[in-house]
């Protein structure tokens, strides 16, 4: 693939180090994600990639103790200077996490919430349609179209991911962090993600942090390789499965680390 | 071999488990007995104190007596109209000693009564009325069986002769029992058939209601900034120890406290519900800050990442998911921090409102008691009705504090089920 004019990244780290208080986590990132594709991070359990998406949308904030350090650039502007605004960071960059975690509130509200509180909709019409909108593309419409009152809680695990997508997307966003979504989901739940991250790509940029080596190689476009918060190695996923250049990637991707 | 050896170790683990729970179940038992010996013999003697013994006697007034009242009703001595009545009832009756005794059958405010009755009835005054009034105490005793009559007349406070016109009253059918509305209508009084709780009840919801819009709105978000908004350092570990110590702090230190801040030092009103209100909310505060905070840590920070990877900001963080969330922690621990504070005396005792106040008190700036200080001063009362009304006010006093209670759990149920 030739090389891409910078303006074509969506994202752009470089040099990011994150402390844990005086624990390094990551050393020195340097990775730049393409929009509408998916890039995969993939590493063994503890190699920083939790750490890592959790910076592209500033969720390390929260962390005590917590330092982010070098420059992180969406659509070439620095996220990390002061003037951010970090809720509209947030509504434009949405995160999907490892655990499912609706609000205890109903399937509607978890999805109008983020519409709600950035005034995206003019009036209950908008927002209905918004709401349908958002559940019909994270595939849950259908099962839930009956019963938009009852609580998100009741739903099943892998119905409760699809709402959490679908809340993500609410608020129109433009990068979409998901770490381990399906983590936690049977096989036939995972197949439902998958195909809808496959849809959805056309429309967002989508980094997805996974253990499973099949699911990264079905389903991004690039693949980055992590270890001990260093990144070893970041190329077409293709290229990484079949012929990598490192061969702590090698090891790890055929099942000798990990 | 191989097989007993099991059995006999889960036969010793059954017998273990059974004795765990009867040793559970016990513990359980003795608690609900001491409740209800405590409860049942409060009951019991408040139960007289419940009812009330009234005499009726005929009144009617002479012509000057209608005159003044017409004119200028105040000026009424309904005093005189109250003896001059009983008097009549037994002509037989001339030296002055025999007449007081006489008098001292009904209470010394029976003329209340008589004025209560004409004003309200004003058409009547040209007529003969029968009116009735409350007994005096030892007779109200009497009657109730709660003195013996057959004691020698030296061992009580009622002499031979006021017996026998108090039996000439009962066979006229002049005695009649009946529901003491006034305990809850009137305010305390040093005769014990006068003296009601009004004045202590409506002292306490006052003195509540202060402390309440104080330390909920305060203590919660103190909470709030302990647990969600300030960083973790030095600093707020020693305000977290302090608060908690605070909670450990007699409750007449923050009396002392208020004595000196709010009437030496500030000029509040004395024995007023604003100060007693303002105290109880500061012993209150630290009991409210420690259950918002458990209630607030309890909240899964899962709910709390949600949110903000929504882009909701810390405000609407807090707002709209975890004090909501949180909720049903939080009421709990500030209605139990209330009930306690609505069963306090010592700091009021401080700042003057452990005192005999007659008049109910109609604003926070009014001179006021509260129920367990009217408890206290009642049980000090030299006069044996007063053990019964005792025992009356913390019936009141306990029934104020179920009440209480029930609102927090209704006010749980209803947070808790939403979901
Ligand atoms: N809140 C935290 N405080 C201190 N150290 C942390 C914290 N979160 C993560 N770490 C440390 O940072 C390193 C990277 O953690 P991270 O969660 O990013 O790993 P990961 O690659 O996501 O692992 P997994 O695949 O198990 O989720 C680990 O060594 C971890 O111990
Ligand atoms: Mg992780």
């Amino acid at each position: 693939m030739p090389d891409m004019p910078d303006e074509n990244y969506k994202i752009k780290t470089n040099d990011v180090t994150v402390d844990y208080g005086d624990k390094r986590a990551l050393h020195g990132i340097n990775l730049n994600i393409q929009s509408n594709q998916v890039t995969s991070l993939i590493g063994p359990s503890g190699c920083g990639k939790s750490t890592f998406i959790r910076c592209l949308n500033r969720m390390n904030d929260l962390i005590m103790g917590c330092h982010v350090n070098g420059s992180i650039l969406i659509d070439n502007t620095d996220i990390n200077l002061p003037e951010t605004d970090i809720v509209e960071l947030r509504a434009r960059i949405g995160m999907v996490f490892q655990k499912p975690n609706p609000f205890p509130k109903s399937i509607y509200d978890n999805v109008a919430y983020g519409p709600r509180i950035h005034g995206l909709t003019k009036n209950k019409d908008d927002l209905d349609h918004v709401v349908t909108k958002s559940l019909k593309r994270a595939g849950l419409w259908k099962e839930v179209s009956d019963r938009l009152d009852a609580s998100g809680l009741s739903l099943s695990g892998g119905q409760q991911q699809r709402l959490c997508i679908a809340r993500a997307i609410a608020v129109n966003p433009d990068v979409l962090l998901m770490d381990e979504p399906c983590s936690a989901l049977d096989p036939i739940a995972t197949a439902v993600i998958e195909e809808l991250i496959n849809e959805l790509k056309e429309r967002y940029t989508i980094v997805i942090v996974t253990h499973s080596m099949q699911q990264a190689a079905r389903l991004s476009q690039k693949t980055a390789y992590f270890h001990l918060g260093e990144m070893i190695e970041f190329d077409d996923t293709s290229t990484i499965f079949t012929n990598p250049k490192h061969e702590m990637t090698e090891s790890y991707i055929t099942g000798k680390i990990g | 071999m191989t097989d007993i050896k099991p059995n006999i170790r889960l036969k010793k683990r059954y017998r273990a488990e059974v004795r765990f729970k009867i040793y559970c179940a016990s513990a359980l038992a003795i608690g609900m007995i001491i409740l209800l010996t405590l409860i049942s013999s409060i009951t019991i003697s408040a139960i007289p104190a419940f009812t009330q013994i009234n005499i009726s006697i005929d009144v009617q007034l002479e012509d000057d007596d209608i005159q003044t009242f017409k004119e200028n009703p105040t000026d009424v001595s309904w005093r005189t109209i109250q003896k001059k009545s009983i008097y009549k009832m037994f002509p037989e009756i001339t030296s002055r000693s025999d007449k007081r005794e006489l008098n001292k059958i009904v209470s010394t405010g029976a003329y209340l009564e008589i004025e209560k009755f004409y004003n309200r009835n004003r058409d009547l005054i040209k007529q003969t009325n029968k009116i009735y009034v409350p007994a005096a105490d030892d007779i109200d005793l009497i009657i109730k069986n709660l003195t013996d009559r057959d004691l020698p007349e030296n061992m009580r406070t009622i002499s031979d002769k006021q017996l026998s016109y108090l039996d000439t009253m009962i066979e006229e059918d002049r005695i009649k029992k009946s529901f003491s509305w006034r305990l809850f209508s009137n305010g305390d009084s040093r005769e014990p058939e006068l003296a009601g709780l009004k004045g202590g009840i409506v002292g306490t919801l006052l003195t509540m209601f202060v402390t309440l819009i104080i330390s909920f709105p305060v203590g919660v978000l103190a909470a709030v900034y302990l647990e969600e908004i300030a960083p973790k350092n030095r600093l707020t570990d020693i305000i977290e120890v302090n608060i908690n110590n605070l909670a450990a702090v007699p409750s007449i230190v923050y009396g002392l406290l208020g004595l000196a801040i709010f009437l030496n030092y500030m000029n509040m009103p004395r024995s007023a519900p604003l100060v007693g209100g303002i105290v109880l909310a500061l012993m209150t505060l630290p009991v409210i800050i420690i259950a918002t905070r458990a209630s607030l840590a309890s909240i899964p920070p899962s709910i709390r990442e949600a949110a903000y990877g929504v882009g909701a900001s810390q405000m609407q963080v807090i707002t709209h998911h975890v004090v909501p969330l949180a909720l049903p922690g939080i009421l709990t621990g500030t209605i139990i921090g209330i009930a306690r504070a609505a069963g306090e005396t010592a700091p009021l005792l401080m700042i003057g409102m452990m005192a005999f106040i007659v008049d109910i008190p109609t604003g926070i700036t009014d001179k006021a008691t509260v129920l367990p200080a009217q408890v206290y001063m009642w049980a000090n009362n030299p006069e044996r009705s007063f053990e019964y009304l005792t025992s009356a006010a913390i019936l009141v006093l306990l029934v104020i504090l179920i009440v209480i209670n029930l609102l927090a759990i209704i006010l749980r149920k209803k947070y808790e089920r939403r979901w």
